[in-house]
């Protein structure tokens, strides 16, 4: 009750110098603000990112070409073929291998055109992603072996290309070759980090030999007979390929084997750096904010100085005078912090709605910690002014013009 | 009610001492009007600071209600001040930004009363103001101001009030009805101390101490024989102020 009608005091005592408090609490505002989009900003980018990653499965070995060694002077050549993801096929802990090449290209139907993204995969691609065919079917292995010109749309094209209309059956072309089009894909999003709806599949050794011309593989995803057994699984995958590149013990891998649990890792590590940046710009902002309100609380002190005396005079201890103007600090700085918050949060959505790519996510416990941070400086940065205040003679108060 | 002995307060003022007060010796009884008079600088404020627990002498002691004052601790002395004194100013030194009633509460908050409101408003009702609660000092004339300050100061029912210069912001007539809210509350049993260095608000008093340089020159009881005395010596002070003025 006591405490409730000194907060009613100080916040009478705000009221009346509103502007004025608003502008003490600017650089309280600004920063919490600045911390909470960006939180928002850092946190939704991560969800996103997690996201795909978990789409990836977890019992999922994705191979790239590429050395882990840091060091090394000379650019690695791409190495993986189709034979090693055949030789990764016949191993025991494995259960499907989907090698995969891509590259852009455009695609046409009569008068409509539209860019893609071209990938020459085999029929295990759709098992190993569970990813379905919306009508007619997916390309087969006896259409990747006899390397048909055959292609299945994604979500995405076939509405652009064919509207409503049945695409099975027709015949489109990309980069001016006729492909048949077997099959239209299930509605996905993203399947790791390939927005798969846009996406044109067709037959690996059609897409490598026929279209681009390649010798090597973009990427190996090989799919673990068990979850439990991923750990062994990638020692049989990476003894395997060092030995179909020959490469000597002793030797660096000329590839790079990862999961979506060691991508995860990766990520993790990223946004703390981020996180870290983050909060010693908060931190910048939060100091500056608070010798903001340390300079107005001192201003308010001078301005008050006979206030101070009659209080004093009437009874008031100095630790009561203390303490009205610390809680007069703390709440200018909540109010800041409110401010800030609202005002973060308006950010983010405006951010949101204006990119329309951007998806954030304000955890509720930033909010938490930036009402509390705010709180926080501001009864810090009352401390000096409001000790100057508990200090004043009541005397000499009472005389002050 | 206040036994002083001996009482000094000294102000380092660069190299030499002030004497604000020098050596008083004073008595003042429960239920007295008493007005301190005497020119500026002549520590008549300084006393009443003295005794009003604001601050503690240099030297001397100082005994209120049979409490030892100059050994107390500033809690001890904040208690004091919001219990048993109250303290009314020639600027009324009210918060301006808060209501007549708020004005009169704070000594009920620092207090920790409950029924502060009710309290204050019952306050404001006996110096005549029950119907300006609301209004902010901003809104309200010089006499009401210092009825808010009356207010503020018997509403925790202090045995003592301490008045300075209560009417020197205000005009004649304003001043004296200021003034007959201190008699109805010396009336009610309230000790009063009244400084002022205007002989006619002094002379409303029943006993005048007059102080010069630090130490009381004269303490008398109010009879007709000084009552006309300081009439006289009135006039003359105020007939040499025209003649100043005249000069000028």
């Amino acid at each position: 009750m006591f405490f409730l009608r000194i907060c009613m005091m100080a916040i009478r005592g705000l009221q009346a110098n509103l502007l004025r408090s608003l502008l003490a609490t600017l650089g309280v505002i600004i920063g919490v603000s600045a911390v909470v989009s960006a939180m928002s900003i850092l946190e939704g980018a991560n969800r996103d990112i997690l996201e795909r990653f978990e789409s990836m499965g977890a019992d999922q070995i994705m191979v790239v070409n590429g050395s882990s060694q840091r060091q090394s002077r000379h650019t690695v050549l791409p190495s993986l073929t189709p034979e090693d993801a055949e030789a990764l096929e016949e191993l025991s802990l494995v259960k499907a291998v989907a090698p995969e090449v891509q590259a852009p290209a455009q695609i046409k139907y009569f008068r409509k055109n539209r860019n893609v993204t071209i990938l020459g995969t085999t029929e295990a691609y759709a098992q190993i992603n569970d990813y379905k065919a919306a009508a007619g079917q997916f390309i087969t292995h006896e259409e990747v072996r006899a390397e048909r010109k055959v292609c299945v749309l994604g979500h995405k094209v076939a509405k652009e290309l064919f509207g409503e209309a049945t695409a099975v059956g027709y015949r489109v072309k990309i980069r001016g070759m006729p492909f048949h089009v077997v099959g239209v894909m299930e509605k996905k999003g993203f399947l790791g980090f390939r927005e798969v709806d846009n996406q044109v599949v067709v037959p690996l050794p059609t897409a490598m030999k026929r279209m681009f011309g390649l010798r090597n593989v973009t990427m190996i995803t090989v799919q673990a007979k068990r979850q439990d057994l991923l750990e062994a699984c990638i020692q049989q995958v990476k003894r395997t390929l060092r030995n179909q590149h020959s490469i000597r013990a002793g030797s660096d891998d000329d590839f790079i084997v990862f999961t979506q649990e060691q991508a995860k890792e990766q990520l993790a590590d990223i946004t703390k750096i981020f996180a870290v940046v983050l909060y010693s710009i908060a931190g910048i902002s939060l100091v500056v904010g608070g010798i903001g309100i340390m300079n107005i609380m001192l201003v308010s002190v001078t301005e008050r100085t006979r206030e101070i005396g009659v209080r004093i005079a009437v009874g008031a201890t100095r630790f009561d005078i203390l303490r009205q103007f610390l809680i007069e600090a703390g709440i200018i700085s909540l109010l800041g912090g409110v401010l800030g918050v609202l005002l973060g949060l308006a950010f983010t959505d405006l951010l949101e709605n204006i990119t329309r790519v951007l998806h954030t996510y304000t955890p509720s416990s930033s909010i938490y910690w930036a009402l509390i941070m705010a709180t926080a400086v501001g009864v810090l940065s009352g401390i000096y002014p409001a000790f100057r205040a508990s200090r004043l003679d009541p005397v000499e108060a009472l005389r002050y013009e | 009610m206040i036994r002083t002995h001996q009482l000094s307060r000294l102000y380092p003022m660069g190299d030499s001492v002030v004497r604000a007060l020098d050596g008083v010796d004073l008595f003042i009884g429960r239920g007295e009007f008493v007005s301190v008079t005497g020119p500026s600088g002549s520590g008549k404020s300084t006393l009443m600071h003295l005794l009003g627990c604001l601050e503690r002498p240099t030297s001397g002691t100082y005994e209120f209600e049979g409490r030892l004052v100059h050994r107390m601790t500033d809690r001890q002395l904040a208690a004091i001040r919001n219990r048993d004194i109250g303290f009314v100013f020639q600027t009324f030194n009210l918060i301006n930004r808060t209501s007549a009633l708020d004005n009169v509460a704070v000594p009920l908050i620092y207090g920790r009363k409950r029924n502060a409101r009710a309290a204050a408003r019952s306050a404001l009702e006996k110096v005549g103001l029950g119907n300006r609660v609301r209004h902010n000092p901003g809104e309200l004339s010089g006499g009401e101001r210092q009825r808010v300050a009356i207010a503020r100061a018997i509403v925790n029912n202090p045995g003592l009030i301490f008045a300075d210069e209560p009417t020197g912001n205000l005009d004649s007539q304003t001043g004296e009805q200021i003034i007959d809210v201190f008699h109805s509350l010396h009336a009610g049993g309230v000790t009063i101390v009244l400084v002022t260095h205007e002989m006619e608000v002094a002379m409303q008093a029943q006993r005048i101490i007059r102080m010069k340089d630090g130490r009381i020159v004269e303490d008398r009881v109010m009879d007709d024989a000084l009552r006309g005395e300081l009439r006289q010596l009135g006039e003359q002070a105020s007939g040499a102020a025209t003649l100043g003025s005249r000069v000028g």
